[in-house]
């Protein structure tokens, strides 16, 4: 297991928002947390990094590689964001500070988690530009100079530089078109294909789900309904919430396949 | 810019009370009709009007705004004398508003309703309400009568500018405490802050490298809006603290109806004016590159 | 702006404004129906007196009364710049509602004049007036005027210019409404609420404007009981007696603090936030 989320309750002050949710991810996972907007997923995702706003509350415990990530202070948990948590975010425009350059992002990030060298830095930057099918030149420009899908793409560059354990991404697609968001999923799939990392993967998009997850989990009022294997969850729900989710989502055929083999893993 | 002059020139000749009288009047003799005659025509006072104005505008494009009715030295003269000590009045008060307004408005946005904020909220609401004079007059009496410390009167080294551009820079420091606080709390809001921490930036990096630099466009906007306020309130200080900037000189001017003094300081505003405009867009072209880029796109 | 629970604050203000309200009216009946002092008599005999039952706040350096002058001095400070405030929205609005409404000539000439004012700080303007007319209270409110009049116009017409793209207007027009009806029945009490509110909040700068100039000799001449003027006349006295110094001043900050409350009081109210401020 590389994460435990272990009983997790997330309260403000007079709403209970996660109840006591607890799952655990494998390491090279693809793990899909699917639900509808307001059942609670995104913020789980933002406590596993302490990233909540601070007038929630959270208990329970988040056991990363045999660490927990609730009890870290402050200067702990921010070693261990970006470097070995990463995230993506759905507003890909607000992932950059607006008047920093794409290349001072890069500069920044590698600075803080201690590449010193000035040269070093801008190799890594662009390499990992090229690695997701962007140019050099981007290094240069400002954050609103580039179209949605680029911006998204840069995010996945940044936030995997540092090749970190567990990748959250979360609704990355939603604000896209469907064609940038199929082109920012397929570089994702790939990167994670290259480095071995595991991915939280918070969606409600039946198709995304169906295409690239390994596991998942379906979140509702701040509760996990069920959560388990892909195929046995899709094929055979138990939930009845599941098959209402199931059965509202568009179907697509087969037409648009992955160039990725899916079945590494059962 | 030509209707500026030609109403300035008109403000000049159409002035209530004859000029020559002012002239004749400040060595307080008898005036005989025949040095009144003589006078309006050295002046060119009995040409018509439009003959007038063109010797004026020739004059003016050489900086050459006449003399001073009551002390007869050239206008330009005696507005490049006072110049420097308004503006070294001016930037000392701007200092003194950076030193209160930024660790003041940083603090209560950072520690939103502690202490700090809720006192340097009372403290703004009750500085919106104090007449910077008020305010100076209050300075003079504890730090100059009472304690003894400093000088309140002229301009002689720095000791004589502490008071002056303190009080100037308390007065308009209020409204810029509670515009940082409130745009730096929009700034830590906005998604690029999260995204920041998501990534391991530490809060300081935070602050001060992407929160502050986005807190500043509306700052400075405020700025820019509220130039007049600065300006009155540099007059009202130089009058206050017996300060020869062109502020004092004007007011002078004005009481004694010393036309094109106060014409020279008008013209001298509106290109001082001009120039921190300027700045202020210059400024918001650095803060916002996209301003800056869109613009040379559409070019 | 969550600071106090909005109820607290709110009658705090209200509170404190209902104390300063009794207290005006107890001095008033004082001084001018139980002391009947003359504002302007000077007394040379009585001089920088200190307080008594006969003079409550004691006496400035001409021997004159200063409650008597004190509270003079606040009704013409107030009711020169209510004027100055109502003169600028009689003139502001009818023009803001025109210009946004009906476009066309008359907005594009009102712009026109809105930048060339806009491109002069309005103290520069009040100065530029003052200076041209000679320093007086009535020149002063004329510039006032003058100044005020195009900030009430633009906001006016920004108003109107989203307004009238509202449905109630689309339809007021296409039910055949003549444009004047629209604007005096439809647009006009829509509008009032924005310029009510930004009308409280200038109170305050005004009466601060007013006592500044005349500090400095350029609005209220002596003897008139104006605070600012107040100030002025007796700085020469301060040391010995500065009270003098403190009730006019002491004046200014309360009832400008007073009237900066209500305008915020307000502007919660009517919830008009950004259009106002700027």
């Amino acid at each position: 297991m590389i994460l435990s989320i272990e009983e997790v309750t997330i309260r403000s002050q007079n709403k209970t928002i996660v109840d006591q949710v607890s799952l655990s991810i494998r390491e090279g996972d693809w793990y899909a947390l699917v639900g509808q907007s307001g059942s609670g997923k995104s913020l789980l995702s933002q406590s596993i990094g302490q990233m909540l706003p601070p007038r929630l509350q959270v208990e329970g415990r988040i056991v990363f590689k045999g660490q927990d990530l609730l009890s870290m202070s402050a200067k702990e948990i921010r070693r261990v964001r970006g470097k070995k948590v990463a995230y993506i975010f759905q507003d890909y425009q607000g992932s950059f500070t607006p008047f920093r350059k794409i290349g001072q992002h890069f500069h920044e990030y590698l600075k803080v988690h201690g590449v010193t060298s000035k040269q070093k830095r801008y190799d890594q930057a662009v390499e990992a530009l090229e690695s997701v099918g962007l140019e050099e030149a981007l290094f240069h420009r400002y954050p609103f100079q580039l179209s949605g899908g680029q911006l998204q793409r840069v995010a996945i560059a940044l936030a995997l530089l540092l090749t970190p354990d567990l990748v959250i991404a979360d609704e990355i697609t939603t604000a896209l078109d469907s064609v940038s968001g199929h082109r920012v999923l397929e570089m994702l799939a790939k990167k994670q294909k290259e480095t071995g990392c595991s991915i939280l993967f918070i969606t409600h998009d039946w198709r995304h789900v169906r295409r690239y997850a390994d596991r998942l989990a379906i979140m509702k009022d701040g509760k996990i309904v069920e959560s388990g294997g892909k195929h046995k969850i899709l094929d055979h729900p138990h939930h009845d919430y599941t098959k209402q989710l199931i059965k509202a989502a568009p179907i697509l055929g087969d037409g648009l396949r992955s160039g990725l083999d899916k079945e590494r893993k059962a | 810019m030509l209707m500026i002059t030609f109403a300035s020139f008109l403000f000049v000749r159409l002035a209530p009370g004859d000029p020559v009288l002012t002239i004749l009047n400040v060595d307080e003799l008898s005036v005989s009709q025949e040095q009144v005659e003589q006078l309006r025509e050295d002046m060119g006072f009995n040409k018509p009007l439009l003959v007038q104005y063109g010797h004026w505008l020739i004059a003016f494009f050489r900086l050459d705004f006449g003399s001073s009715y009551v002390t007869g030295q050239p206008v330009m003269d005696m507005i490049l004398r006072g110049l420097p000590a308004t503006l070294e009045l001016t930037v000392g008060a701007l200092v003194v508003m950076l030193v209160v307004a930024i660790p003041l408005g940083s603090l209560s946005a950072l520690y939103r309703n502690s202490w700090v904020d809720q006192m340097s909220r009372i403290v703004s609401i009750i500085g919106a309400a104090v007449p910077s004079f008020w305010l100076g007059l209050i300075l003079i009496d504890v730090f100059s009568v009472r304690l003894n410390w400093l000088p309140s009167m002229g301009r002689d080294g720095t000791a004589t500018m502490i008071l002056p551009a303190l009080t100037l820079g308390l007065a308009i420091s209020s409204v810029y405490v509670r515009l940082l606080r409130s745009s730096l709390l929009d700034s830590l809001n906005q998604e690029f802050i999260r995204a920041g921490r998501a990534r391991g930036l530490s809060e300081g990096r935070i602050f001060f490298v992407h929160a502050f630099r986005h807190s500043l466009a509306p700052v400075i906007t405020v700025f820019g809006v509220s130039l007049g306020s600065l300006i009155g309130g540099v007059v009202v200080i130089e009058v206050l603290f017996a300060y020869p900037g062109i502020g004092k000189m004007v007011v002078d001017a004005i009481r004694q109806r010393d036309y094109p003094l106060i014409q020279g300081y008008i013209l001298i505003m509106a290109i001082l004016v001009f120039v921190v405009n300027t700045c202020v867009d210059l400024s918001y072209r650095y803060l916002n590159p996209e301003l800056k880029i869109k613009e040379r796109e559409t070019n | 702006m969550k600071r106090l629970p909005k109820k607290r604050k709110q009658s705090i203000q209200v509170g404190m404004a209902i104390i300063f309200f009794v207290a005006i009216c107890i001095s008033v009946l004082y001084a001018f129906v139980i002391l009947k002092h003359d504002p302007y008599l000077t007394n040379l005999s009585g001089r920088l007196q200190s307080m008594s039952l006969l003079h409550p706040l004691g006496t400035d350096h001409l021997g004159r009364d200063v409650l008597t002058r004190l509270l003079l001095g606040g009704q013409q400070t107030i009711g020169y710049s209510l004027l100055a405030l109502v003169a600028a929205v009689i003139i502001g609005v009818p023009f803001g509602i025109i210009s946004g409404y009906k476009r066309g000539i008359i907005d594009r000439l009102f712009m026109r004049v809105a930048d060339g004012f806009l491109a002069f700080p309005d103290t520069i303007v009040a100065i530029v007036l003052v200076g041209l007319l000679g320093p007086s209270i009535s020149n002063l409110i004329l510039a006032i005027i003058l100044v005020k009049w195009v900030n009430y116009a633009r906001l006016v017409r920004s108003t109107v210019l989203t307004e009238a793209q509202k449905e109630y207007i689309l339809i007021a027009r296409m039910n055949g409404l003549p444009a004047r009806k629209i604007m005096t029945k439809h647009l006009f009490p829509h509008i009032i609420g924005h310029v009510f509110v930004m009308a409280s909040l200038d109170l305050g700068k005004i009466i601060l404007l007013i006592s500044a100039f005349s500090y400095i000799g350029l609005g209220a001449q002596p003897p008139m009981p104006e605070w600012g003027a107040m100030l002025n006349d007796s700085r020469p006295y301060f040391e010995s007696k500065p009270e003098l110094m403190i009730y006019p001043g002491l004046a200014i900050v309360l009832v400008v603090l007073l009237t900066n409350m209500l305008g915020d009081y307000l502007r919660d109210r009517f919830d008009v936030k950004k259009e106002v401020q700027s």
